[in-house]
């Protein structure tokens, strides 16, 4: 069982404020992952619900009970680390049996422990190597089996996946939800990857400068992220965003940038003109030179992904505008063509002058 | 665990009670590791101090009684230093012998380092040859130094027969050579520390600039003097203090060849120290004239410690250890 | 340019290997004229024209040095009263204890300035001072203190006093090995229920070992070969090598330089063996751990 609260929470480091009045809790056996650029504070936060780092005000609590007094050991938590911070002069099952041997348990029992817990995470056959003798994977695998022998009630793992490359860190990706599942236990997982996020998270934390900028599940994020920030941060390819204006002309609400002039759909009537972007991501970018109010743009750049492929094109400013078509539809598109598309009315979102999502009640 | 503390408020949180005993926790731990270095300071080195002090401003030698009721002289015995041409000299030759043995030292280790950063054949039993006067006991030094030097000795016979001239020269006896005998020796037993310091230096240099730089069209003295140089700064001026205070300390090799002669010839600052404490039996004397050599050796340590902490900055950056990276 | 890169590069090899050779040839000849000396029987030890071989050699130094047998050798050279073998272990007691005590408290405290900053940089530098102020400035008033304390000619005031001036070398070396284990490994100790003596115990000072090996050898290097304090805090009963060394100088039997140089061999020999051992590591120790290689 663990509940963890946050309230309150502020930490700086010099002049750098880390941490920025962070309240939030954590329910018993939810999978939370804190996701942001570096530097956001989310490993900072991480690293204070551990005890690593004291802060500076604010409260931690878990099961109620206040913790920032108490020792790391003394938190009933685990931790694997980016680097995972195996021993480097004790070999796989000394480093799986050095939490039970603080924890004072027998010979005999410990021995039953590692075997079981190698057995769950399939490194059996590494018990007597030496750490610098396990590939990556095998070691994050080792990290996680010496966290798991002491049974924490709280796991937290900081960008495990990250030194990893591309195939293992998604095979290791579905060890940790499986290990989720299997036992409900509170994880709180740290990381700078959306698609981890995406994928392994019951509730996403987004932060940035210290601060949490939403909260929400996966699908929420990414339907109805709160502002630009994150709109642009989850997604690949990421949201399209065009700066443009609004204008509000006789027909009603328009939007208008150096290459697009489109009527906004009526749910954004009582948006007030002016600076503002355009958001709508790839995937409901539609190619379709029959439809009415369609906007004419060059293809720059194919991008067949296999699946999917991928058009950009040209628009004013530094980032293309991206479309995602099904298949490899290769044959009859060529670069320097332009294409006729038109946006799915009900995905687009819109942001104020200042990044924020201008809110209107979705159209069902 | 048992003691939970559940708060009534939630928001506003002051330090609760465990976090002042985790902290007295850390606390007792950190002064735990202090505990031996504050022991050898408060055992050791601060009476010795305070006793020096003592004996600056009480005049007492081993002929006058005991020494704790040595009459109070306020700084007669400062004045009588001061005044003392033996001590300015004294003075000089320390700085001239500490500024030409630091030199010599790191012209001939620089020479050894720069003609072998670089990996080649033999290198390991070069380094190995090169740092073995450093491993030679000081005082072996000296006698071995005895052995080599007499007029009709092996180094005379040697320069004779590869010079083809009849080399008599007196490094032992002759007053206005001694000095320069002991530097040296000083620069043969330690241009190994300059040489493994600078190697060590050199080493670390990361390649790319340089390469970097010979693609651009730099020569190869250019090379030196733009890129490796600025970059082996700190390594350089940290070979050169770290030197010069050696060697403004050294006692065993001028002590055990010449005891301060032939005359007064090699009677540098420790040496001096020593003949008034040791010989004389002036321990007043000795001890005022200690505290002069110790707050003139503060001041330079301070410049040098000054320095050092500049440098150390830049070396820790070539050496990658920058600390405390956050997220 | 004039000449081609392939004749320049053997041109600047030969420059090399030169003056390399020119300089092993420095470096080396006097420790083998010490050595050759200790063989060379007395008739050969400043003969005209200096002898470089000697021939034949001779073990009779040696066993007069170390063993005390005269019998091997004219009786007249013979100083009766040395006692080399004592001063070695006496130099091995004190130089180890010492040594030993400078780096367990020595690591510990680099430990702490590491991790909890027990010392602010400044203190650090500060400490350095402990081993750069010229050791003779203290030398009179710590034999009064001594004598007062009863530690006078006693190995542990001399174990005291090398423990003292050898721990800056030892924070500082120890700590520039402390700096370079990941803080995470330590948190990973932590966070599975070590306690702190625990993580200097079984994680900190394991992982840094072959660091702590080279510090050991490095500041017994140091122990060893001193000389100026073993000067005045041994009289009759402790007498370390270096000292009883120097008496040879003092006795009036004329120069005995194939006895001195059998001595000398013998003090030599262990520190050069220790600094070959460690010779990767000489840089980081003479320089305070600032220059790593």
């Amino acid at each position: 069982m663990a509940r963890i609260e946050l309230i309150n929470l502020n930490k700086s480091f010099g002049a750098v404020q880390a941490v920025r009045n962070l309240n939030f809790t954590i329910e018993d056996g939810e999978f939370v992952v804190f996701v942001g650029p570096s530097g956001c504070g989310k490993t900072t936060t991480l690293r204070m619900i551990a005890g690593f780092e004291d802060p500076n005000s604010g409260e931690i609590r878990i099961d109620g009970r206040v913790v920032n007094d108490l020792e790391p050991r003394d938190r009933d938590i685990g931790m694997v680390f980016q680097s995972h911070a195996l021993f480097p002069h004790k070999n796989v099952a000394q480093n799986i049996e050095f939490g039970l041997r603080m924890k004072k348990v027998s010979p005999e029992e410990r021995v039953k422990r590692v075997r079981e817990v190698a057995e769950m995470m399939r490194i059996s056959h590494l018990l007597d190597k030496m750490p610098g003798q396990c590939s990556g994977g095998e070691s994050q695998r080792v990290a996680l089996a010496r966290t798991l022998v002491t049974n924490p009630s709280t796991f937290l793992l900081d960008e495990p996946l990250s030194s990893l490359d591309a195939k293992l860190r998604r095979e290791l990706r579905a060890e940790c939800d499986r290990l989720h599942q299997e036992l409900k236990r509170t994880f709180i997982f740290v990381t700078h990857d959306q698609e981890e996020a995406m994928t392994l998270a019951d509730r996403i934390v987004v932060m940035r400068d210290g601060e949490i900028v939403q909260v929400g599940s996966p699908m929420e994020i990414y339907a109805d992220p709160v502002n630009y920030f994150v709109a642009d941060f989850f997604g690949s390819p990421s949201m399209n965003l065009v700066p443009g204006e609004f204008v509000r002309t006789g027909d009603g609400l328009r939007f208008r940038s150096a290459s697009f002039d489109i009527a906004l759909p009526a749910r954004f009537e009582t948006v007030s003109p002016g600076k503002g972007t355009l958001g709508i991501r790839p995937e409901h970018v539609r190619i379709d030179p029959g439809a009415e109010d369609c906007v004419h743009l060059t293809v720059r750049l194919i991008e067949p992904l296999g699946k999917d492929t991928l058009l950009y094109f040209d628009v004013p400013g530094d980032r293309a505008f991206v479309a995602v078509r099904e298949g490899l539809h290769m044959t009859d598109v060529r670069i320097g063509q332009p294409m006729a598309i038109n946006l799915d009315a009900h995905c687009i979102h819109l942001f104020d002058g200042e990044g924020r999502r201008i809110a209107v009640p979705r159209v069902a | 665990m048992t003691a939970v503390t559940l708060p009534t408020t939630g928001g506003s949180v002051r330090a609760s009670a465990r976090t002042v005993s985790r902290q007295r926790a850390i606390r007792r731990f950190k002064l735990v590791l202090m505990t031996p270095l504050i022991a050898l300071f408060l055992g050791l080195l601060t009476p010795v101090l305070l006793l020096q002090l003592y004996f600056s401003f009480h005049e007492w030698t081993v002929y006058l009684g005991s020494w704790w009721d040595a009459e109070f002289v306020g700084f007669d015995m400062f004045a009588n230093v001061f005044t003392d041409p033996r001590f300015g000299w004294a003075i000089v030759r320390s700085l001239a012998f500490a500024a030409g043995s630091t030199i010599g030292c790191f012209l001939f280790g620089f020479l050894l380092a720069y003609l072998m950063y670089r990996p080649f054949r033999g290198q390991a039993i070069y380094y190995i040859i090169f740092i073995l006067p450093m491993l030679t006991v000081p005082v072996v030094v000296a006698y071995t130094a005895e052995m080599l030097l007499y007029r009709n000795g092996p180094i005379n016979d040697l320069i004779s027969v590869l010079t083809g001239t009849n080399f008599q020269v007196a490094w032992l006896s002759n007053p206005h050579l001694a000095l320069a005998t002991v530097a040296l020796l000083e620069i043969w037993n330690w241009t190994p520390f300059s040489f493994i310091i600078l190697l060590a230096g050199l080493a670390a240099i990361p390649k790319e600039p340089i390469e970097a730089a010979e693609i651009l069209g730099a020569s190869k003295w250019q090379i030196f003097w733009h890129v490796q140089l600025p970059l082996l700064r700190p390594v350089i001026l940290l070979a050169l203090i770290l030197r010069f205070l050696e060697a403004m300390a050294e006692f065993p090799k001028t002590w055990a060849l010449f005891q301060g002669g032939p005359g007064t010839a090699t009677e540098t600052l420790p040496i001096y120290i020593f003949i008034t404490t040791w010989q004389y039996f002036q321990i007043s004397k000795g001890a005022a004239m200690s505290y002069v050599v110790m707050v003139m050796m503060v001041g330079i340590v301070l410049f040098a410690i000054h320095m050092l902490r500049r440098e150390k900055r830049s070396l820790d950056v070539m050496y990658g250890t920058a600390a405390g990276n956050l997220e | 340019m004039t000449m081609t890169k392939s004749r320049r590069r053997r041109a600047t090899t030969i420059i090399r290997y030169a003056v390399l050779s020119i300089w092993a040839v420095i470096a080396f000849f006097p420790i083998y004229w010490m050595v050759s000396t200790s063989f060379k029987p007395s008739t050969q030890w400043f003969s005209w024209p200096p002898i470089y071989f000697p021939d034949p050699p001779t073990l009779s130094n040696y066993m007069n040095v170390w063993l005390g047998a005269e019998e091997y050798d004219q009786a007249q050279y013979a100083i009766s009263s040395q006692k080399p073998l004592i001063s070695m272990w006496n130099s091995t007691v004190i130089a180890t204890t010492s040594t030993f005590l400078s780096v367990l408290f020595g690591s510990m405290l680099a430990y702490g300035v590491s991790r909890y900053r027990i010392l602010s940089e400044a203190r650090m530098f500060q400490l350095l001072m402990l081993r750069m102020i010229p050791p003779i400035v203290v030398v009179a008033p710590l034999s009064l203190y001594y004598s007062a304390l009863g530690l006078l000619d006693t190995r542990i005031g001399l174990i005291l006093v090398y423990f003292l001036t050898t721990l800056p070398y030892a924070v500082w070396m120890t700590k520039s090995f402390i700096d370079e284990v990941p803080r995470e490994i330590e948190q990973a100790a932590e966070i599975l229920g070590a306690s702190r003596w625990r993580i200097i115990f079984e994680i900190i000072l394991p992982l840094i070992r072959s660091g702590l090996v080279a510090t050991f050898l490095f500041i017994l290097i140091l122990t060893w070969s001193e000389y100026l304090l073993a000067l005045i805090i041994t009289k009759t009963q402790v007498s370390t090598l270096p000292i009883e060394l120097s008496k040879y100088q003092g006795s009036t039997e004329g120069r005995v330089y194939g006895r001195q140089a059998a001595l000398a061999v013998g003090i030599t020999v262990p520190l050069m063996i220790v600094g070959l051992v460690i010779r990767k590591h000489l840089a980081r120790g003479f320089s305070f751990g600032m220059v790593r290689r």
